[in-house]
């Protein structure tokens, strides 16, 4: 009795004591208000004493947010948030609070290792460093001689701003070689094609802090986005304060649909449907007037130029007429006077921001369901505006561009997909690069090296992917850079350990939420364990092996050098040195960059500066461009084949002719475009395809048979795509990906909650866990990205590669499955504009197990 | 007056460290023994580093939880497990979520979790070796690993499930408002990186301080008021449904999950 306190006194106490705590309350007693720093300084929890703070950018997730490291006695003990960043404010999610996993995860891969059984087989011997770059060196030197570098290819995923100028604008060119794939068409590849052929740039900025209503289309910017942390805690204040109403539309309730206003449910791959019939009522209502009609005047919307706003109008309306909410409902199961009540809000708002993600443009119709949303912040005048959807602003670094007298490089034509299948393939089409290798008649790869990337695991058709890399008779020599043993690194010929971000200089270049740039480095925490090393060194000395050096030795010495030849960071920063030690600059006198498009080049100026030396005005597209600046021979030839045909004439824009008026405009990045905001496509129409976004429903959609369901996949807030499920402080939270499923859809196929069930696809087949949801629509079944790793060490998967023990902490491993992975399942499938990969357009059959 | 000062309130963190368990018990029960604890609380306790308590009102630490900016992310349970270095399978904070209703009508909410540092801590009462004491110049609710015997009644005691048993240090262990970062003048760690700015940390006994302009102005909830132990960690538009609502016939779907539930309870 004496242990234990008896629940009825207990009770009785807490009656009192709540009586008391009221009247506790009363007094006022006059106190300093203690102020608590937000951070910018630790300490060891055990001994208090002071830890040594260095400040460096995490690199978890493509957002790369400044953050402050913190070093124990030599070891890296934690990372937070960078307090003096305009960017996140000191804030940094969880997966980057899970970075100290990373550095000592126990099975990382410390040493070279070169396969010492068949290839896949999981044999390995450990070799030196110079066994190392003396067989891949001799390998490339080899290619190169024989007037073949394109046979190298290099394939990477998110990698630093650095890693993307020393790697794919030095090193890869200066040796020859073309043949590079990205991994963009698999998350934001018809967005940036979107964007790309509207309004030229490739990344867009939501301006939550100054937007009075926020309509999402898809987007989970809560849990996962480019832009996360900085986005996120913007949006959650302006949630919080009720600063504006956000409606989210969903397949699923993300958090981001949780905490929205509303979470209207759609059917998948419908989206755009939605967005014109939005279109529709803003003109048909005539609430384009104001804001959206001013805006009308830098849009192209008719083949012609020269097109009176009036006309613009009138060519709107019409192609939007037959798309009214009616027609919009039993498509996307969104109730038409929603869809109105919507529009009207959205156009009445003034300013509002419209959002939108993979989610809404990884379908077959993900280009024009970009461009429809582009078109209802366009007519409703909220595009580039405060509080609206803007151009994103990121930091501009110059660096060294190493040797200029560079033969063209050479490239295989296996990038951009088969012959046909897509039109615009402006970022590449790295989903089909194994099938075109397979298939074999673009030619094929004698060395293939990825880094940062994971092809087996990060595309659709796992089980193809595994066959082709196995195979030595389709890829003769494989590379894995990577600090951690994954899918794709188990089926290398050679594995260069990398080192993680906690270990490398980088500069960064991040979007900034303000409109006002933020330049910050990485920086090392500590020296890169083991014998692993940065990926740009070991390129740097690559070079000098082939005999092409670089001009600079390390990836410490690119970043320095760039530091020193970007005038903002030399001048303003400190340079190198300064911003190593303040982590973060901006310009405190900087405006936040709106309205750009609206500089306009007066008379006097264009006939005192604007026309330079190159600068000549194309009649076809009313654009003025140095040929110059574009690198045409000369100005003859400019002038003959003119601005749109071209190659790379973009480069040299300079202004738009805009009714009698010049203004700069809408600068293109990648298409010889006009400075127009082209809602109207000139580019789309010469390859056939609709000039203004139009409905296109999804092809497997419409062949769907009784009992098909779509098969949707996503995200979570703690893990990000294939890099994080090694951080066992993020695996604990997040481990299973349960098949998600709408209790009646689930009871019409006679499954129930907790069943095993068999998911199948026309590519593959998966055994999962169906779990019951009330929040996710009907007629589909969610699983999310994150799981079902068979390899990437013992907190991802089941296996510890290399055996290491670990105790005392192995034996605290809890979690009792690792979940399936839906991409065994999931087609590689481009969408037919861009080359998006299609996630979202995958039908399935569900079945018990 | 002297009644209210007896059962404990603003001054009752001074009612602790008990200085045995039996006199602890009497004072939670009937308050009567509570001036001879708060003499031998003073006269045991650590030095403190804190000034002194000033018209015999403490610092008693707490913090706010504006569930309204909470977005359910878990940047502050990673950064409690970083800062600590916390064994996977425990948490001293968490993030629990929960989900309500049937489509389309369904919401979900999130709950962070943490210690209360209870003004009443029940932990304390029952620590057969005071191992477990609340600080009397902060009321801090804290665990000194080396008396700790690992006999597990303070895990019991606590309403909250709040403490678990550190498999490495094999002492009790639980959230202790990052004291190493606060004497410093830093926020604890999962404020520091609270991405919706959601938790709010300071002295509940200043009314001067943000905290406490915030437990007067907005409608704070504590969580498990009735059972007396007078949490120091406020809610502000918490959802409380929780895993007994779930099995309340009439309410039709209620779901309470988190990794932390599903390790012990699976």
């Amino acid at each position: 009795m004496d242990l234990m306190i008896r629940r009825r006194e207990f009770l009785k106490i807490g009656t009192a004591a709540a009586t008391v705590s009221a009247a506790a309350l009363k007094p006022a007693i006059a106190r300093e208000a203690r102020e608590f720093k937000p951070g910018g300084a630790g300490y060891s929890p055990l001994s208090g004493t002071g830890r040594e703070a260095v400040a460096t950018a995490c690199a978890q997730c493509v957002s790369r947010c400044p953050a402050i490291g913190y070093v124990e006695e030599g070891r890296m003990v934690k990372v937070e948030g960078q307090p003096a960043s305009i960017r996140t404010a000191g804030k940094l999610c969880a997966r980057g609070q899970a970075s100290v996993n990373l550095i000592y995860d126990p099975d990382r891969i410390l040493y070279p290792l070169r396969r010492a059984g068949k290839r896949g087989e999981g044999k390995w011997q450990r070799i030196s460093w110079k066994e190392a770059l003396d067989d891949l060196a001799g390998r490339l030197k080899k290619l190169r001689d024989a007037g073949q570098p394109e046979k190298f290819m290099f394939h990477h995923g998110w990698i630093s701003a650095s890693a993307d100028r020393l790697i794919n604008e030095v090193f890869l060119p200066t040796y020859g070689t073309g043949t590079v794939v990205n991994q963009t068409c698999l998350g934001q590849g018809a967005r940036q094609a979107a964007f790309q052929l509207t309004w030229g740039a490739h990344e867009d900025n939501w301006d939550f802090a100054n937007t009075r209503f926020v309509l999402n289309f898809g987007a989970n910017v809560l849990e996962a986005h480019t832009n996360h942390v900085a986005l996120a805690r913007i949006l959650a204040t302006g949630i919080a304060e009720r600063r504006f109403r956000i409606v989210t539309f969903d397949v699923r309730m993300s958090n981001t649909a949780a905490k929205s206003n509303a979470w209207i449910p759609i059917k998948p791959g419908t989206d755009l449907a939605v967005a014109l019939a939005m279109g529709n009522v803003v003109m048909n209502e005539g609430l384009f007037r104001g804001e959206g009609e001013a805006f009308l005047e830098f849009c192209k919307v008719t083949p012609r130029n020269d097109a009176t706003v009036a006309e613009k109008v009138e060519a709107l309306k019409a192609h939007l007429a037959p798309y009214t909410p009616e027609w919009a409902e039993p498509i996307s199961g969104v109730p038409a006077r929603t869809i109105r009540d919507l529009a009207i809000e959205f156009a009445t708002a003034k300013p509002a921001c419209v959002l939108s993600s993979r989610a809404v443009s990884s379908n077959y119709n993900g280009v024009d369901t970009e461009r429809a949303i582009l078109l209802l912040a366009a007519i409703t005048g909220n595009i580039d505006n405060p509080g609206g959807r803007c151009r994103a602003v990121v930091p501009e670094w110059s660096y060294p561009k190493g040797p200029q007298d560079r033969p063209p490089t050479r490239r295989l034509e296996i990038l951009n997909g088969f012959d046909g299948a897509v039109s615009l393939p402006i970022n590449g089409v790295g989903h089909q690069v194994l099938k075109m290798i397979k298939d074999g008649r673009a030619g094929r790869p004698e060395v293939y090296l990825w880094y940062i990337y994971n092809p087996v695991y990060a595309n659709g058709e796992v089980g193809e992917n595994i066959d082709v890399l196995k195979d030595e008779a389709l890829i003769p020599f494989t590379v894995a850079v990577t600090p951690f043993y994954d899918e794709s690194a188990a089926l290398a010929d050679l594995i260069l350990p990398d080192a993680t971000y906690l270990e490398r200089y980088d500069f960064e270049d991040g979007v900034s939420p303000s409109q006002v740039p933020e330049y910050y480095l990485r920086q090392p925490l500590v020296p890169p364990l083991g014998e692993a090393r940065d990926f740009k060194d070991v390129c740097c000395e690559l070079a000098e092996r082939l005999g092409i050096p670089l001009g600079f030795k390390t990836g410490e010495e690119f970043v320095s050098k760039a530091c020193q030849m970007t005038p903002e960071v030399a001048d303003k920063a400190g340079g190198f040195r300064g911003l190593t030690k303040a982590g973060v600059w901006h310009d405190p006198g900087a405006k936040p960059a709106y309205y750009g498009y609206r500089r306009e080049i007066s008379n006097e100026e264009f006939k005192t500066s604007f026309l330079t030396e190159g600068v000549i005005f194309d009649e076809e597209m009313g654009v003025y461009w140095n040929w110059k600046k574009a690198g045409v021979a000369s100005e003859a030839e400019a002038r003959r084949v003119g601005y749109r045909r071209t190659p790379g004439a973009h480069k040299g824009y300079e202004a738009q002719l805009m009714r009698e008026r010049i203004f700069i405009g809408f600068r293109p990045d990648r298409i010889n475009k006009t400075g127009y905001f082209e809602l109207y496509s000139a580019v789309l129409a010469e390859r056939g395809l609709p000039p203004l976004p139009t409905y296109r429903p999804v092809p497997e959609h419409a062949e769907m048979r009784a009992g098909d369901l779509v098969l949707t996949t996503y995200k979570v807030n703690v893990q990000t795509l294939s890099t994080t499920q090694n951080c066992k402080w993020l695996t604990e939270i997040y481990f299973d990906n349960a098949a998600r499923i709408h209790p009646t859809t689930a009871r019409e196929h006679g499954i129930g909650d907790g069943d095993r069930v068999r998911i199948k696809s026309k590519v593959g087949e998966i055994e999962t866990t169906a779990k019951w949801s009330h929040s996710i629509v009907p007629g589909i079944v969610a699983i999310s990205t994150h799981a079902g790793r068979w390899e990437y060490g013992r907190y991802a998967s089941k296996r510890a590669p290399f055996g290491v023990d670990d105790a005392p902490f192995d034996r605290l491993k809890w979690w009792p499955t690792n979940g399936t992975h839906p991409n065994w399942v999931i087609p590689n499938s481009p969408e037919p504009v861009s080359g998006q990969q299609r996630w979202g357009d995958v039908v399935v059959t569900l079945t018990k197990a | 007056m002297a009644d209210e000062r007896e059962i404990g309130g603003r001054e009752s963190e001074e009612v602790c460290p008990a200085p045995g368990r039996r006199e602890a018990i009497q004072a939670l029960a009937g308050g009567l023994a509570a001036t001879v604890a708060v003499a031998a609380a003073t006269a045991l306790s650590a030095p403190p580093t804190e000034p002194a308590p000033r018209n015999g009102r403490g610092i008693q630490y707490g913090m706010v939880i504006d569930v309204r900016r909470c977005i359910g992310c878990h940047a502050c349970t990673v950064a409690c497990k970083s800062e600590f270095d916390v064994p996977v399978g425990e948490n001293r904070s968490w993030v629990e979520y929960v989900e309500k209703g049937e489509y389309p009508y369904v919401g979900r909410s999130f709950l962070p979790r943490l210690c209360n540092h209870c003004s009443i801590p029940p932990c304390v009462y029952v620590c057969p070796t005071n191992a477990t004491y609340k600080r009397p110049q902060d009321g801090a609710v804290v665990v000194d690993v080396g008396l700790c015997i690992g006999c597990k009644y303070c895990i019991q005691a606590c309403p909250y499930e709040a403490r678990f048993l550190n498999p490495i240090t094999g002492a009790a262990d639980k959230c202790d408002f990052c004291l190493h970062r606060v004497s410093k003048g830093v926020a604890p760690a999962c404020v520091s990186t609270c991405v919706g700015g959601a938790r709010i940390f300071g002295d509940v006994s200043d009314p001067e301080s943000e905290i406490s302009k915030l437990i007067a102005s907005e409608r704070v909830t504590v969580l498990r008021g009735e059972m007396g132990t007078l949490p120091n960690v406020y809610y502000i538009a918490a959802d409380h449904t929780d895993s007994i609502d779930a099995r309340r016939p009439e309410v039709r779907q209620v779901e309470v999950d988190n990794h932390r539930r599903r390790k012990h309870w699976r």
